[in-house]
């Protein structure tokens, strides 16, 4: 795992937006692929369509003609094709290749043996390495973020872009994090063949400590490729979001409020060991024992990336100590994660006419006539009713900004989950949790095992996991969903 | 305290208001005399020495992991034990005080991962343990064990002979900034206590803001003091000792705002209080007469000329009762006066406060 904790490290410190430009002119494309190992992508009309998120922005752009029209889809796919950067300026996009036209594909494809890297063969490093490289590509599902880079840099390239500051903030952004995605694979493309060159070069002239240098640069980059797999996990769009998670006892009283309980502590500890900070938002204990609802907000980079994997239901199955009969018992506690959108992608907008803020639990006179710390605060969105609560502030106030920024997240997903047909990546609210979505089972009797029913990954020890020990469970599932073989 | 000296001072109301204290007023003051001058008053006896609040201290003591925890643990149980005994005049639960608990900790001490094997502290454990005897045993406020209280995103100095400000009054600032041009206007808090008001109001001002905060209380505004220099407001903000509008004879009629949360709990309520506020806070910030509008009433009055033409005010009232009262009166009687009365609830739904302009 030290590699999983390295590259947490690695990427805090990596710029976290792209910065913009303050003349539109002044952003220059210059083109990842330029020499990249894909050509200028082709997508049929239909696709390219497809691909486009309904923001009201491109509403405008393209909403003009009549949707419905077959003319209209033509005229519209020429206007979105003409001006193409792709095609303008790298018709000729070559696949990068060595000296004797080695493509990484190839290399990969040559099925050379992978031994171990003590071993001093560079075939067996190149191997490895193109193996990554596939791998990462897929997990990032290359193709389609080609496509992607290529409809905003159109976009990005229009005269009228900035008329729209908000907007345009928005797709510079989120062009300048692709462009940079694709760019890293690319140059470490380049980079292996570049060493293969080299070290083909070191034979021919009997220079053995360039030979040498060029076979410890592909181990280098074959420890490397581990981390960058990791990394090509939490690609997703609002992966490196912090998140709040919730979590909601099921039916069945005591006994599922206390595992509800546990599965919260279950994701502090995890939390905590992840470098994490935890603040509870928001709890309502149970009468006798646990909770029947509570939510916790995890700041840190890729907070929302690893958490996602657990929305659903868990189910524990148990001797329940609150069963004096010592039956079995199961019971359930639904699990929602919600990113924390950054300021720069907010996207709800909040009225304050539509607002309802109550005092949580509060009683009698008030005022001058009592002393207390509960200053807890509820705040309802009357239009959709969902609300939010805090208590864990020492101020009043604070306890509403928080509710305010658990009240954006929630309407912020509600909104996603809009979109989420053709864009986003979006995950479950509580409420749309259905308590069939069961996604993992622990338990504690009669044997001991915790499985996870979406990839089979299982544990035999459930205290280590309780304890917070989830990391497997998450790789296990992010890879799984991303390494199908749809993707790339 | 000089009470001869209270009382003339009010007596003394410089204002053309023809009563200047209502009856009431006078006679609840004569009654309190006794009361105050009492050595059991907790809160004028006992003026704790001058050692600053918690968060504020340095880190020069500690103690093992361990000893830490026992006392956590000790000080949960007693939490448990009490819990129920102090709820029955409306005190904490055994839930709100280990949320107390875990505060006094925050503030008593610097936050490190279990691994390490020793708690920095700003206190001696010993101190801590003895502190959370008296807030079980004594009933005294967790604001004035720790020295401060967290108020909108301000964390304010308090201590015995001080009112503990409120969460409701956090909202008067809030309507301040409602106002148009508050920004540069000279705003007046009449019995400011530990300054909250005045402070909120005086991080919005911008060039050309400034506030009065007034109090009759040397404690009050020697707690505002350290209060107003935390935060850096000493040019913003002007601290004046009196009684309500004495202070503010030089700016008679050029008010732009006044805000008030002045004592308005009827003097007969005062024995039915929770133990925190009936046997620790100060009576002087508390008690508001006869029917608790002693007070309140004399604002209105005096606001009429303090204020300048289309000035602004909001009173923080004991709820719907006195704010009916008082919207009535401004809206009947001195209708000529003010306009734009209204009623703003807490966030309890109880009609917290009234504000209006000055015609
Ligand atoms: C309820 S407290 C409010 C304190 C502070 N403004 C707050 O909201 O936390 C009332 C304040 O009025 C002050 N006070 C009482 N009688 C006064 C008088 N005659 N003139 C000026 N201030 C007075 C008290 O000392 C106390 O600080």
């Amino acid at each position: 795992m030290a590699a999983f904790l390295n590259f947490a490290k690695r990427s805090a410190s990596k710029p976290r937006c792209f910065l913009l430009p303050k003349n539109p002119n002044a952003f220059a494309v210059d083109n990842p692929l330029s020499s990249a190992a894909t050509a200028a992508p082709s997508f049929s009309t239909s696709q390219s369509h497809a691909q486009f998120p309904t923001r009201p922005r491109f509403k405008q752009l393209f909403d003009g003609g009549g949707i419905a029209s077959g003319t209209g889809e033509i005229i519209r796919f020429t206007q979105f094709r003409e001006p193409r950067w792709i095609s303008s300026q790298s018709t000729a996009v070559s696949v990068p290749t060595t000296a004797d036209g080695l493509t990484v594909d190839a290399i990969a494809a040559k099925g050379w043996p992978i031994l171990d890297e003590s071993e001093s063969d560079w075939r067996s490093h190149a191997a490895a390495i193109a193996q990554s490289v596939q791998l990462i590509k897929k997990r990032l599902q290359w193709r389609k973020l080609i496509i992607r880079l290529d409809q905003l840099s159109f976009v990005i390239n229009k005269p009228n872009l900035w008329d729209d500051p908000v907007y345009a903030g928005r797709v510079s952004r989120e062009h300048g994090e692709l462009f940079n995605k694709i760019k890293e694979v690319n140059s470490y493309e380049h980079e292996l063949l570049e060493h293969i060159d080299l070290i083909k070069l070191a034979r021919e002239e009997n220079d053995e400590e360039l030979e040498l240098e060029s076979m410890n640069a592909l181990v280098n980059m074959r420890r490397n490729a581990k981390e960058k797999e990791l990394e090509a996990l939490l690609s997703g769009d609002n992966d490196s979001c912090s998140c709040f998670i919730e979590v909601q006892a099921g039916a069945g009283g005591t006994e599922s409020m206390d595992w509800a309980s546990m599965v919260m502590n279950m994701y502090k500890s995890w939390a905590q060991r992840r470098g994490f900070a935890v603040t509870v938002v928001e709890e309502m204990p149970g009468e006798i024992a646990g909770i029947k609802r509570a939510t916790i907000k995890l700041d840190g980079e890729y907070a929302f990336g690893y958490a996602k994997s657990e929305v659903g239901v868990h189910r524990l199955v148990r001797i329940s100590p609150f069963d004096s009969g010592k039956r079995r018992h199961t019971s359930f506690a639904a699990v929602a994660v919600i990113p924390i959108l950054g300021d720069g992608s907010t996207r709800y907008e909040i009225k304050e006419s539509d607002l309802r803020i109550e005092r949580f639990r509060a009683s009698g006179a008030g005022g001058q006539h009592v002393n207390t710390t509960e200053s807890a605060v509820r705040i309802v969105h009357i239009p959709t009713g969902i609300s939010a609560t805090c208590q864990n502030e020492r101020s009043q106030h604070s306890n509403k900004n928080s509710a305010m920024a658990v009240l954006q997240s929630r309407l912020d997903q509600l909104e996603m989950a809009r979109q989420a047909q053709i864009n986003a990546e979006h995950t479950q609210s509580l409420a749309e949790i259905s308590w069939g979505n069961q996604i993992r089972t622990y338990v504690l009797h009669p044997y001991r095992m915790v499985k996870d029913l979406r990839t089979n990954y299982e544990v035999s020890d459930p205290s280590s996991v309780l304890d917070g020990d989830l990391d497997g469970f998450i790789l296990n599932f992010l890879s799984a969903s991303l390494d199908k073989d749809g993707n790339i | 305290m000089n009470w001869i000296w209270t009382v003339e001072m009010t007596l003394r109301f410089p204002l053309a208001i023809r009563s200047p204290l209502p009856p009431a007023l006078a006679s609840s003051l004569h009654r309190r005399l006794p009361i105050l001058s009492s050595p059991s008053a907790a809160a004028l006896s006992s003026s704790p020495p001058a050692s600053p609040p918690l968060f504020l201290r340095p880190l020069v003591f500690s103690a093992s992991r361990s000893d830490f925890l026992d006392f956590r643990r000790w000080a949960e149980s007693l939490a448990l034990a009490a819990g129920p005994r102090l709820t029955c005049d409306g005190g904490p639960d055994a839930g709100l005080l280990g949320r107390e608990l875990s505060w006094l900790l925050e503030d008593a001490s610097a936050s490190s991962d279990s691994s390490v094997d020793e708690v920095r502290l700003r206190v001696e454990l010993e101190e801590l343990y003895r502190l959370w005897r008296e807030r079980i045993e004594k009933r005294r406020p967790f604001q004035y064990i720790v020295g401060c209280e967290h108020w909108r995103d301000l964390i304010l100095v308090v201590k015995e002979g001080v009112l503990i400000p409120r969460p409701e009054t956090e909202v008067v600032v809030d309507l301040v900034a409602e106002v148009q041009g508050f920004e540069k206007g000279l705003w007046a808090d009449l019995g400011t206590g530990s300054g909250a008001i005045a402070v909120g109001i005086g991080r919005m001002l911008k060039e050309g803001g400034r506030v009065l905060a007034t109090d009759l209380s040397p404690v009050a505004l020697e707690v505002a003091r350290v209060n107003v220099e935390r935060y850096e407001l000493k040019d913003k903000i002007e601290l004046r000792q009196g009684s309500w509008f004495e202070p503010l004879q030089d700016v008679e009629g050029e008010l732009m705002g006044l805000v008030s949360n002045p004592p308005y709990i009827p003097s007969t309520n005062l024995s039915g209080l929770q133990a925190e506020v009936g046997q620790h806070e100060p009576k002087l910030a508390l008690d508001g007469g006869d029917d608790g509008m002693d007070h309140l009433l004399h604002l209105c009055e005096g606001s009429s000329l303090a204020l300048k033409s289309g000035g602004f005010f909001a009173f923080e009232t004991n709820g719907d009762k006195q704010s009916k009262f008082i919207a009535d009166l401004m809206t009947t009687r001195w209708r000529k006066v003010f306009h734009n009365v209204k009623m703003v609830s807490d966030f309890a739904g109880i009609k917290r406060f009234v504000t209006g302009f000055r015609r």
